[in-house]
């Protein structure tokens, strides 16, 4: 999740209340406080609430909640006279160009800073990593409108942000990290750039601007463009953005898009309207709210009320349904006033039967002496296969792992448990365990799961009689079936020390003694012996 | 005092007793016993102030040869006839050994060579290798250092320097009985008594006018380690239990599921970050070709593009089968509460699965790929949003966390969408312990549920580390036996 940094002198300011008071209320507006500094609180955001990226956009909320300034705030724009033409080519690539402009700002280093995070959430989160929406930001006085949108040929070349010398558009995406990282969205081309009247390149969206545009402290004017392959989301996107630059103290401009065959007028931030229904509020709150009540708590959530309507500001991306409203009316309402209520149960509750076998399963596998092992589903491909020179290939594996350690599902319980008593070479000996954990199949339809009992004795004298005496006594302990033994080979056990574990034909797993090439590959010691049962199995069997 | 003496000890004191102060040897001898059951006697009777033991070290002067001057000597003494120097040398093993022997006994003036034709080796002073033969006899006998004559004493310092004698210390131990040893020896006659109930004594009636020979009830016993179920199996038990009491019935699935019953039937988009590989486990080239767009599939689908007839604007994209196809291991076990839901439309519900989550992780102190949620829904008519804040302050005042705090949050099926946060009085802290909310309008509809459906999602893990006062998850599955047997069965809360 996004993070903002709140120093709280700053922000005490943009408030209008104390430091106590706002860490009290972040919580109450879906912030998480993650850390509280000297100078600073962190808070993470949910990337839902993209407002919520900057300082400016919390406070914003905040002074709602407080009551410091309700409603809908009103975001003026004007004019700019600045026009964009797009290109017919990139309609195949990333069609979409939306545009503000900012004036009459006066930011300091912290005001850039935030509006930098800011950026860097939009493009991770509603961009989709700069493939669905990126975001230029420029210094308007640099170049001289109207600007253009246009296709051009991988050798065209400019100054890229940050460089001296012009580089080529296949320079860029070969060799910088940006360009590596991002230019896969732009597949084989052609390649978008924003360039002014004069030939000035502002941005090669969504890898990079131009440095001809580079904003500093001193910049006073800002050109804001959106590119994206949704035209919405490069809507949504903008109106984050302009209205957080207007929080900041600009005055917002709108620029004429030119399509081919269309003209659009961005950014529009005209207020979104949903259907207010107090019904719906007070069923989902269970709270008998009047209806003025409704509209002051809704007014204190930054929307505005309007009838049977609400008005709500156009970064309000996840207000999707009348239900929204009604959590706006909680927030704006607080949650820590609405009272809870336990509604006691009619009907008597019931455990899964199976899930009941399995817990008496681990009682008569303690109570036999057994210590109880959890280890994890997801392993690895040697200890699975190469410890026990069993061929791979018909395993289930995941797709890209973060590590390899757990990338392969595991088949068997018996594997897993001799890795965990390779980590436990150290513990005193006799060591007896025993895991009821879940196991994978590939079936005719995808994957088949069952639920197994592994058992593992490992001391200098431990034999094939001792483990079929845990595995005789479990059954029988457990009752319901009539378990016999019938000489088999397994991967696992060695040959002429392995038993299959059969009930009416149906076989249900296996005892014997480790191979030694087993217990050699897992470094232990001493010898093993054990037994595995599929229970799923056994438990149908008692229906 | 504890008069509870080992057979062992009995005979052990009653040696002493007769014997007074004696050395550990002699005191082994006297018992008939093995070195170690006497010496482990003596640690039990000393720390009982039965015994007490005196170490003592003393430095004692060894020869570890025969001086080559005295060799030469005894070799002229007790020859049968007159030796000439090269006979001399011929009966020794080295020349170099023969001349250090004698220049030392000619320089010594115990020799002296004289003769007409061939010169012979005679003794002139049979006192001198007297002395030394002396000195070496009363040191092989034990006679400490401070009792030597001073004749031989005065040959000590230049036989040390050659590295004949050698100083070397010798440790004893002298064993004595206390006052109350004699005491406890007389009050518990060794022979008396049974030291084992039998089967055979028990038959004969044996015991009859006997008593058992008492034994040390206070040293430790060897250590043994009963069999254990995990404790994260016996956490969630309290929690099924918790659960059950509460009215839910408990439902259990397969961890692997279509990605449609994971994301897409919770109205997560096709295109967000949580479904990404990073975070969520695809099983490789696997996917679910029986998913088809029909029924509840396609009402899911069509919410998600235009909202269908949920009355919500939708995610306005195009929804892809082969997405919702695919198959993963679940992220969150609402997957299990979700499909108990479409398949089952009764009004009024509650369920419950305890059961494995899976998230493409690096495992670290505070991240597992696999681990456990307690997931439940509440389903009927008339429930809401302080419903929802009402059970989960039961649910964990029930399973030992009473102060716990409703923060707004948000998820993409639920609305409203809660956090819950509990203080832990064992770290001083509040602590993230469950998302929760109401299932969107976006999730019900199209299974064509019609009453509210209140979830949560808790993990366990959290709740674990702080009543084991552990501090990094791996330690639960982590498989150390040390931990896992050792482990105190009273936990924290």
């Amino acid at each position: 999740m996004p993070v903002v940094r709140l120093y709280t002198a700053r922000f005490a300011k943009m408030v209008g209340a104390d430091r106590r008071s706002i860490i009290d209320r972040l919580p109450y507006i879906g912030l998480d406080i993650e850390s509280v500094e000297k100078d600073s609180v962190r808070v993470e955001y949910s990337p839902n609430r993209p407002d919520f990226g900057t300082d400016f956009g919390i406070a914003r909320a905040l002074r709602g909640l407080l009551g410091k300034e309700v409603g809908l705030p009103s975001f003026p724009v004007s004019p700019s006279g600045i026009a964009v033409s797009v290109d017919r080519r990139l309609s195949s690539v990333r069609p979409y160009i939306a545009c503000a402009v900012a004036t009459g700002l006066r930011l300091d280093d912290e005001d850039i800073r935030q509006l930098i995070s800011l950026q860097e959430d939009l493009h991770n989160g509603l961009g989709r990593r700069r493939r669905a929406a990126a975001i230029g930001i420029h210094d308007l006085d640099a170049v001289k409108p109207p600007f253009s949108y246009r296709a051009v040929d991988p050798s065209f070349a400019f100054v890229p942000l940050g460089g001296k010398e012009p580089s080529t558009v296949s320079t860029i995406l070969a060799r910088t990290d940006e360009g590596r990282l991002y230019g896969p969205a732009l597949g084989g081309g052609p390649y978008p750039v924003i360039s002014d009247s004069r030939g000035a390149v502002l941005s090669f969206p969504p890898i990079i601007n131009g440095e001809a545009t580079k904003v500093t402290s001193k910049t006073r004017s800002l050109f804001i463009d959106v590119t994206s392959t949704d035209e919405k989301t490069g809507d949504g996107v903008l109106a984050v953005v302009a209205t957080t630059l207007a929080e900041a103290g600009g005055r917002l401009g709108t620029v004429s898009v030119k399509y081919p065959g269309r003209r659009k007028v961005t950014p529009d931030l005209a207020p979104i309207r949903l259907p207010l229904d107090g019904e719906l509020v007070r069923s989902v709150l269970g709270m008998d709210l009047s209806a003025a009540e409704i509209s002051k708590s809704l007014r204190r959530s930054r929307l505005g009320p309007k009838g049977r309507s609400v008005l709500a500001p156009k970064y309000r991306l996840d207000l999707m349904h009348p239900v929204d409203i009604a959590e706006e009316v909680a927030l704006g309402y607080g949650f820590d006033r609405i009272g809870p209520t336990y509604p006691a149960s009619k009907q008597p509750g019931s455990f899964n039967r199976f899930e009941e076998y399995l817990d008496s399963a681990s009682t008569v596998m303690a109570g036999m002496g057994m210590t109880e092992l959890m280890t994890y589903e997801l392993t690895d491909r040697e200890s699975l296969y190469g410890s026990f020179q069993r061929p791979d290939g018909d395993e289930i594996r995941v797709k890209d792992p973060k590590s390899l350690e757990h990338s392969v599902l595991r088949d068997a319980l018996v594997p897993p448990m001799m890795s965990a008593l390779h980590s436990n070479i150290r513990s005193d000996y006799p060591q007896r365990v025993f895991e009821i954990g879940r196991v994978y199949a590939r079936a005719k339809e995808g994957v088949s799961e069952t639920m197994h009992l592994g058992c593992l004795v490992a001391h200098s004298h431990s034999t094939f009689t001792e483990a079929k005496m845990y595995l005789e006594s479990f059954c029988s302990t457990m009752g319901g079936v009539e378990v016999s033994a019938r000489a088999g080979e397994h991967w696992a056990f060695a040959p002429g020390r392995c038993a299959f574990i059969e009930a009416d034909g149906a076989s249900l797993g296996q005892v014997g003694e480790l191979r030694p090439e087993a217990i050699s590959a897992f470094g232990l010691g001493v010898p093993v012996a054990g037994f595995e049962l599929d229970l799923s199995r056994i438990y149908e069997q008692l229906k | 005092m504890s008069t509870s003496l080992h057979p062992i000890e009995q005979k052990v004191l009653a040696a002493l007793a007769s014997a007074g102060a004696v050395s550990f040897e002699t005191l082994v001898g006297a018992t008939s016993l093995q070195e170690d059951q006497v010496r482990r006697a003596l640690q039990w009777l000393s720390s009982k102030k039965l015994v007490s033991i005196t170490e003592s070290v003393q430095t004692r002067l060894e020869a570890v040869r025969t001086p080559p001057e005295l060799e030469l000597v005894r070799k002229v003494g007790e020859a049968s006839r007159l030796l000439s120097v090269e006979d001399l040398k011929d009966m020794f093993s080295s020349p170099q050994e023969f001349s250090a022997a004698f220049g030392r006994a000619r320089g010594s003036g115990w020799i002296r060579v004289d003769g007409e034709q061939v010169p012979a080796v005679w003794v002139t002073d049979s006192n001198g290798p007297e002395v030394m033969r002396s000195l070496l006899a009363s040191l092989a006998s034990g006679k400490p250092e401070s009792e030597l004559s001073e004749a031989q004493a005065a040959l000590v310092p230049d036989l040390v320097k050659r590295g004949i004698l050698v100083r070397g210390e010798t440790r004893s131990t002298t064993v004595a009985i206390t006052e109350e040893g004699r005491q406890a020896a007389t009050s518990a006659p060794a022979g008396e008594g049974i030291d084992r109930l039998t089967p055979e004594v028990l038959a004969s009636g044996s015991w009859r006018g006997k008593r058992l020979r008492p034994i040390d009830v206070e040293a430790k016993a060897p250590r043994f380690y009963p069999g254990r179920r995990h404790p994260v199996r016996d956490f969630i038990r309290e929690v099924r239990e918790t659960y059950v009491s509460m009215g839910f019935t408990e439902v259990q699935g397969n961890s692997v599921h279509p990605a449609f019953w994971n994301f897409d039937a919770l109205f997560v988009p096709q295109n967000h970050p949580s479904r990404e590989m990073q975070d969520t486990f695809y099983l490789d080239g696997m996917s679910d070709r029986r998913l088809a767009r029909t029924g509840p599939v396609a009402n899911v689908a069509a919410t998600h593009e235009n909202g269908w007839k949920t009355g919500s604007r939708g995610w306005g994209y195009r929804w892809n089968i082969e997405e919702a196809r695919r198959l993963v291991l679940r992220t969150h076990n609402t997957v299990l509460t979700v499909r108990a839901l479409a398949e089952e439309k009764e009004k009024e519900r509650r369920v419950f699965a305890v059961s494995k989550v899976y998230r493409n992780e690096n495992l670290d102190y505070k991240h597992l790929a696999e681990f456990y949620q307690m997931d439940g829904i509440m389903v009927g008519e008339g429930l809401n949003v302080r419903h929802l804040m009402g059970f989960l302050t039961e649910f964990y005042k029930k399973l030992g966390m009473s102060q716990v705090k409703l923060w707004p949050t948000f998820f993409p099926y639920t609305e409203p969408s809660l956090e819950v946060v509990g203080y832990s009085k064992a770290v001083d802290a509040w602590i993230e312990l469950s998302g929760s909310g109401v299932f969107r309008p976006e999730v019900t509809i199209p299974l064509d549920v019609r009453v509210p459906v209140l979830a949560w999602g808790p993990g366990i893990e959290r709740l674990m580390l702080i009543r084991y006062g552990l501090d990094d998850l791996r330690a639960l599955y982590g498989g150390d036996l040390s931990w896992l047997r050792s482990r105190s069965e009273v936990a924290r809360s």
